[in-house]
């Protein structure tokens, strides 16, 4: 059975995502956890949970943050509160909170997400061997490595299938440190912002850059949208598939997200054509933020045009 | 009162190529790493075959030294068969350990090559104590630290565990987490995580927002001398010289260098320079002084300004490369020594760079032996009077006034 993980904004989008049909919402704070596109409250993260699971579905939490010392100190007490109030699953990319898990006796299953690292089937049959529940995909890894990959997981993948690709996350302020450098200040780096930097010779790349607790994150130049291409995943049996509403606007995630869901149910009937597949995508274009592209990433790369 | 002496950490050097490895040892490193064919994150620099790490591991045994490979690819699925043979064969060549970052090649080194002893890679920025127990736990004998890591939080981590630490302590570094970079597979099709990087962060980006218009804001500012500064992302190297005694007592094992792609005269000379502070500092701590001449020799194979990273705070725009290029002193590795002669006093040189009469040189040595000198006479190999020694590897012999060592080297400054 297809999954649909979808970010979360606030509440109230929580609500029309699940309406939407989404079967499990991602979200946590920006303490713990990396490039969500809200960062929620103990409360308010409990009031999600309970929302989802009024309707029957699962919430992730993000515990994906690099912990330093100080913050490493934090992890045990908020995976004992995200178990306390029943969270379903949480995501880590630091192999110091599996141990905490471990050493801790916590008793919540994880999906390890360490962004561009996990690349390989060996790797993921690895974190299954610790326990992992399921694995997010590098989003640089391309279709033709997904299909000797998904023959021998031994846990479910999560494949990103909408949204923005992160590319770079450093431990520097490094918008504030350019803007502290020149004579125009820039008073504000945060994803807010809205600042993109484009690569030398191609003014017409957009690379969204933003900062906050973690440090600076830089984007793909295009989000990715794998709408035309969900029948292959699905042949895969890559069936968790992501969206991240990290830049979308609230209102029209949703709809990308209906879009997306309206795939998975027409597959699921093994009525999806490719017609339907093309109005669908449609909707995702016209959802789409103006300033931002669209593009299948890696997928259609040919692995050895990599060097 | 006889002096307290501390536990000496590692000095550990790059070495790109068999002769880097027998170098570094020679100028006082305590261990090397080199890289192994096809799993090691520098590609393109010398990698060795499973013969010359045998006898890179004979030769550093001999001298009380270790070898490590890097093998710190993030593997795909192409890159999976014949990692257990690879690290088999490492092991039986005799390699002390493998520096490895991707969890299934961990796994593969150490269900597939029992034995061979595995350290963490910077790659997989291991920034808390309770991830460098989760790998202890693996087996894993060392973690090198993610260069994020500040020398409190280094204390802090040593009082939680008790498996090695290894931490970057000279050289070039990344501006991102190491391996949470691929701005070079989505800029260029090019690999950071399986040594591909074509260093994107050290390009000259545009700066910019898209208001509600939809046309594109400019947001590029201008430097100090009123030039227009371009938005980059490039780090000004490390270099901890001036902190040995703080990364000891911190409880750091080893301390690394960077550059595997580097020069012999660099690696002689960071080699060099670490491996005698570290020992005046251990041999006694408390009448230890930072010599100037140590950081002064640093300086001459710089590349670009050097900073202390992370290890004192989180790093602000004086430790990125904006503006105007601080100038740094230009040394050209000239020559290496073959012979001295007590009595005539002529040194025989293997020319490197061209050098010649009137050129002031440098003659440099292990333990941080030093002599300056000018050159007042150069003959060639049939002892004919020449001005200058142009050719590549040419044997050439002048009058040296202090004793010098076959295998010291030759530097000459090119800023006339
Ligand atoms: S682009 Fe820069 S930060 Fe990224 S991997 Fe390459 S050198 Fe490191």
């Amino acid at each position: 059975m297809t999954e649909l993980v979808t970010t979360v904004a606030s509440l109230d989008q929580a609500d029309q995502l699940l309406a939407a049909g989404a079967d499990r919402l991602y979200l946590g704070e920006d303490y713990f956890g990396l490039r969500l596109p809200h960062s929620f409250e103990r409360a308010e993260l409990t009031q999600v949970v309970e929302l989802a699971h009024q309707h029957g579905k699962k919430v992730t939490v993000a515990v994906n943050a690099i912990f330093h010392s100080d913050r490493i100190k934090k992890v045990a007490e908020y995976l004992r509160f995200l178990e306390s109030i029943n969270v379903d699953e949480i995501s880590i990319g630091d192999p110091g909170a599996i141990y905490l898990l471990t050493k801790e006796q916590i008793n919540l299953p994880y999906i390890y997400d360490a962004s561009d690292l996990v690349t390989s089937s060996r790797q993921i049959n690895f974190w299954a061997k610790h326990q992992a529940s399921a694995a997010v995909l590098a989003r640089e890894v391309p279709y033709e490595e997904m299909v000797p990959l998904a023959k021998v997981i031994t846990i479910p993948v999560e494949v990103l299938v909408y949204g923005a690709t992160v590319i770079h996350q450093s431990g520097r302020p490094l918008v504030t440190n350019y803007s502290n450098f020149v004579q125009e200040h820039l008073d504000q780096a945060d994803r807010q912002r809205g600042l993109f930097i484009s690569a030398p010779h191609h003014p017409e790349t957009h690379y969204s850059i933003y900062e906050d607790i973690n440090g600076t994150h830089i984007f793909a130049n295009n989000d990715v949208d794998l709408m035309s291409v969900l029948p292959k995943l699905s042949e895969l049996k890559l069936n968790r598939w992501k969206l991240d509403g990290l830049y979308a606007d609230e209102t029209k995630f949703v709809e990308i997200v209906k879009a997306f869901a309206k795939a998975r149910d027409l597959m699921a009937q093994q009525a999806l054509d490719d017609q339907q597949l093309a109005k669908l995508d449609e909707i995702v274009h016209d959802n789409q933020a103006p300033e931002r592209g669209l593009d299948r990433g890696f997928f259609d790369i040919d692995p050895n045009e990599v060097k | 009162m006889q002096a307290i002496k501390v536990k000496h950490p590692e000095v550990l050097a790059p070495a790109g190529t068999p002769e880097k490895l027998r170098i570094a040892i020679d100028y006082g490193a305590d261990a090397v790493y080199i890289g192994g064919d096809a799993y090691g994150l520098r590609s393109r620099a010398g990698n060795f075959s499973f013969d010359e790490m045998k006898e890179g591991a004979e030769y550093a045994h001999q001298h009380n030294a270790k070898v490590y490979v890097a093998a710190n690819i993030v593997a795909h699925e192409q890159n999976l068969a014949g990692a257990g043979e690879f690290y088999r064969q490492v092991r039986d060549a005799g390699i002390d350990a493998v520096i490895v970052s991707d969890p299934s090649l961990i796994e593969t080194a150490i269900t597939e090559a029992p034995g061979l002893k595995v350290h963490l890679s910077t790659q997989a920025s291991a920034t808390n104590y309770e991830t460098l127990n989760f790998w202890q736990n693996e087996g894993l004998e060392r973690v090198v630290l993610a260069r994020e890591v500040g020398i409190d939080e280094i204390k802090e981590i040593r009082q939680h565990t008790d498996v090695q630490i290894e931490a970057f302590v000279h050289g070039a570094m990344c501006i991102g987490y190491s391996g949470r970079c691929v701005l070079s597979n989505h800029l260029s099709l090019r690999d950071a995580n399986r040594g591909g990087c074509a260093q994107n962060c050290r390009w000259k980006y545009d700066l910019f927002d898209i208001p509600d218009n939809g046309q594109k804001r400019e947001l590029l500012g201008h430097g100090p001398d009123g030039k227009l500064e371009e938005f980059s992302m490039s780090a000004v190297d490390m270099s901890m010289i001036e902190h040995i005694p703080d990364l000891v007592e911190a409880g750091v094992d080893s301390l690394k260098i960077e550059g595997r792609m580097k020069t012999v005269h660099y690696v002689s000379t960071v080699a060099n320079v670490y491996s005698k502070a570290v020992r005046s500092y251990c041999e006694d701590p408390e009448n230890y002084q930072l010599d100037p001449a140590w950081v002064d020799e640093l300086w001459k194979v710089a590349q670009r300004e050097l900073s202390t990273g992370f290890y004192y705070g989180t790093p602000d725009e004086n430790f990125q490369l904006f503006g105007k290029r601080r100038r740094m002193p230009r040394y050209a590795f000239v020559g290496e020594v073959l012979a001295y002669d007590e009595v005539t006093k002529q040194v025989t040189v293997q020319q490197r760079n061209n050098f010649g009469v009137g050129d002031t040189i440098e003659f440099y040595g292990p333990n941080f032996a030093h002599h300056t000198q000018k050159v007042t006479d150069l003959f060639d190999d049939k002892d004919q009077a020449i001005e200058r020694a142009p050719h590549a590897m040419q044997i050439v012999h002048f009058t040296c006034d202090a004793p010098v060592k076959p295998g010291d080297f030759v530097r000459a400054n090119e800023e006339k």
